[in-house]
């Protein structure tokens, strides 16, 4: 069973979605930012998704801090929605903490959801 | 133009950038706590500015803009957001004694120019746009500010929202009864804060809910992360007269309504109620401390805006010089308390969770007020016409992938409105009521 964590703001309508799409594949927990990315430091959990205003600040800046940058990842922007591809290619790049704007939660979801079940080896 | 209002934002710019510049604070949440890898050599500045470049420069276009042209006010977002792009990319090395090293010296400089010739042709810009849509034969400028008014009365139900959303719907519907029974009492008693005080009733009532909350599951912040984060917390507190500096000039810019700290209040102070903005201003500062604080003690670089209560004390000075004083204080007193506070949000986890949920209950409000008070004030330019462009646009924004931040379609679709009136006017498809 995959892991995935959620924090920061819509925690709710993330945990929602994310179990709507994960086709019971996917095991989802609200936790605060913090022991949410610290689960995924020690492989207690695989993933940490989190929303913010600007899908770079609060949403992933706990992970930035304890996963290091390069293992974030910003899929959107104001301006600038989530797109497949680029979700796609973090995930296999070994993304663990994505980050999206609270507007395109609805778009952003579905399409990491998707993009973890496709990618079962980058666990 | 007000030379006052060019000079105070275009230092508050150079100030800003100079500190990004120095890694002593960087406004971006995001950005943060990727400074140590600057600090500590892990990264170069080129990678670190392409960083804060991306993190930043659509914030600056997609939200800064936005709310800084229709409110008049300078949204911080659309400085500093754009000041810890040009303090990151001038060079500077963070060895002692770098004031002898030349690099870094011209890049301390050049980010104080940079960064305050930035910041007066921010204030410039805007201005001149502004000024041509005053010239447009049918001014439509004034009719913007009423699109704060639902703001200002709907605020007041955030704490019951976030309420609900934390512990449940009874709770939240609790939350909710007390707060409009407070607002009409104390409308009823001839009180004029009526807003204020069922705001305050709420957010106790949040604050008990979220004290009383305990998570058996919630695991403590591990000992090494504390001590790391003692550690952190020095750098910042030997950074402190810079800090206060800082706080002395956002205060003063507050004070005098040239600059303010997010969406919500920059609409009620744009709409004249300053009552209002100082109490979104307090609600918000609240809920971004765990945020700030934590990112803050685990980077050791600090908040260019502190936790956001110099905008309260700002707000509420009488003059800008007690503003300036009392900025600087406040600033300085919450750069103090990084390692307290830290400790306090790690022994009550549900006020952190309460952060988060106050943020998002926040955001949906202003979502849904901005909307409401966007047609309102579109369709008092142009009755019928204003609810169907601000209704059209938001939908269409919707549909096409939320390109346009929710909060802002609203009165950028009512800023087209009134330019498309006067468009409409000119070939004689508009005319103008008398």
């Amino acid at each position: 069973m995959i892991k995935v964590n959620i924090g920061g703001m819509n925690t709710k309508e993330i945990k929602d979605l994310v179990e709507k799409f994960a086709e019971g594949k996917i095991e989802v927990k609200i936790t605060s930012d913090i022991s949410g990315v610290q689960e995924v430091l020690k492989g207690d959990a695989d993933y940490y998704l989190g929303a913010c205003a600007t899908g770079g600040g609060g949403a992933i800046s706990m992970a930035i801090a304890i996963l290091g940058y390069s293992r974030c990842f910003t899929a959107s922007m104001p301006g600038k929605p989530p797109r497949k591809e680029e979700i796609e290619k973090a995930v296999q790049d070994g993304k663990k903490a994505l980050g999206f704007t609270c507007d395109h939660v609805q778009l952003a979801v579905p399409l990491i959801v998707q993009a973890i079940l496709n990618n079962p080896s980058a666990k | 133009m007000s030379v006052i209002k060019i000079v105070v934002v275009a230092i508050a710019g150079a100030l800003g950038s100079a500190l990004a510049n120095r890694g002593i604070a960087v406004y971006h949440d995001g950005l943060r706590p990727i400074m140590p890898e600057l600090i500590e050599g892990r990264m170069k500045r080129a990678e670190l500015a392409a960083i804060s470049f991306g993190l930043s420069f659509g914030l600056v276009i997609g939200f800064g803009i936005p709310f800084s042209l229709t409110s008049s006010i300078i949204l911080v977002h659309s400085l500093w957001l754009g000041t810890d792009i040009i303090g990151t990319w001038f060079p500077g090395t963070f060895e002692k004694g770098w004031m002898k090293d030349k690099k870094s010296l011209w890049g301390f400089i050049g980010s104080l120019v940079t960064g305050g010739a930035y910041g007066a042709l921010l204030v410039i810009g805007l201005q001149t746009i502004v000024n041509l849509f005053e010239k447009l034969p049918i001014n439509f400028f004034g009719t913007l500010g009423s699109l704060g008014d639902p703001i200002i009365y709907a605020f007041a139900i955030f704490p019951a929202i976030a309420v609900a959303m934390q512990f449940g719907i009874g709770k939240g519907l609790i939350t909710f009864a007390l707060t409009v029974l407070a607002r009409q009492i104390a409308s009823a008693a001839g009180l004029s804060s009526a807003d204020g005080i069922a705001l305050a009733v709420g957010v106790i009532i949040l604050l008990v809910f979220a004290i009383a909350d305990k998570p058996k599951n919630e695991k403590k912040t591990e000992s090494s992360m504390a001590a790391l984060f003692t550690e952190r917390a020095e750098r910042i507190k030997k950074n402190l007269p810079y800090i206060a500096l800082m706080g002395a000039v956002y205060g003063i810019a507050c004070n005098l309504a040239i600059m303010m700290e997010g969406p919500q209040s920059i609409t009620t102070l744009a709409a004249g109620d300053r009552a209002a903005a100082t109490s979104i201003t307090v609600a918000r500062a609240i809920s971004f401390i765990p945020l700030k604080a934590m990112t803050s003690l685990s980077s050791g670089v600090f908040a260019i805006d502190g936790f956001g209560f110099v905008a309260t004390v700002g707000l509420l000075s009488p003059s800008w010089i007690i503003a300036a004083v009392a900025g600087a204080a406040t600033m300085s007193l919450e750069a103090y308390s990084l390692v307290f506070i830290g400790k306090l949000l790690d022994k009550f986890p549900g006020v952190r969770n309460a952060a988060d949920n106050i943020r998002t209950s926040m955001t949906k409000l202003l979502e849904v007020a901005t909307l409401v008070g966007s047609m309102i004030a579109a369709n008092s330019m142009a009755p019928g016409l204003g609810f169907l462009v601000v209704a059209g646009a938001y939908v269409l924004n919707e549909i096409t992938g939320t390109r346009i931040v929710r909060m802002a379609i609203g009165p950028i679709a009512a800023i087209l409105t009134g330019i498309l009136i006067n468009v409409l006017a000119v070939v004689g498809l508009y005319i103008p009521a008398a």
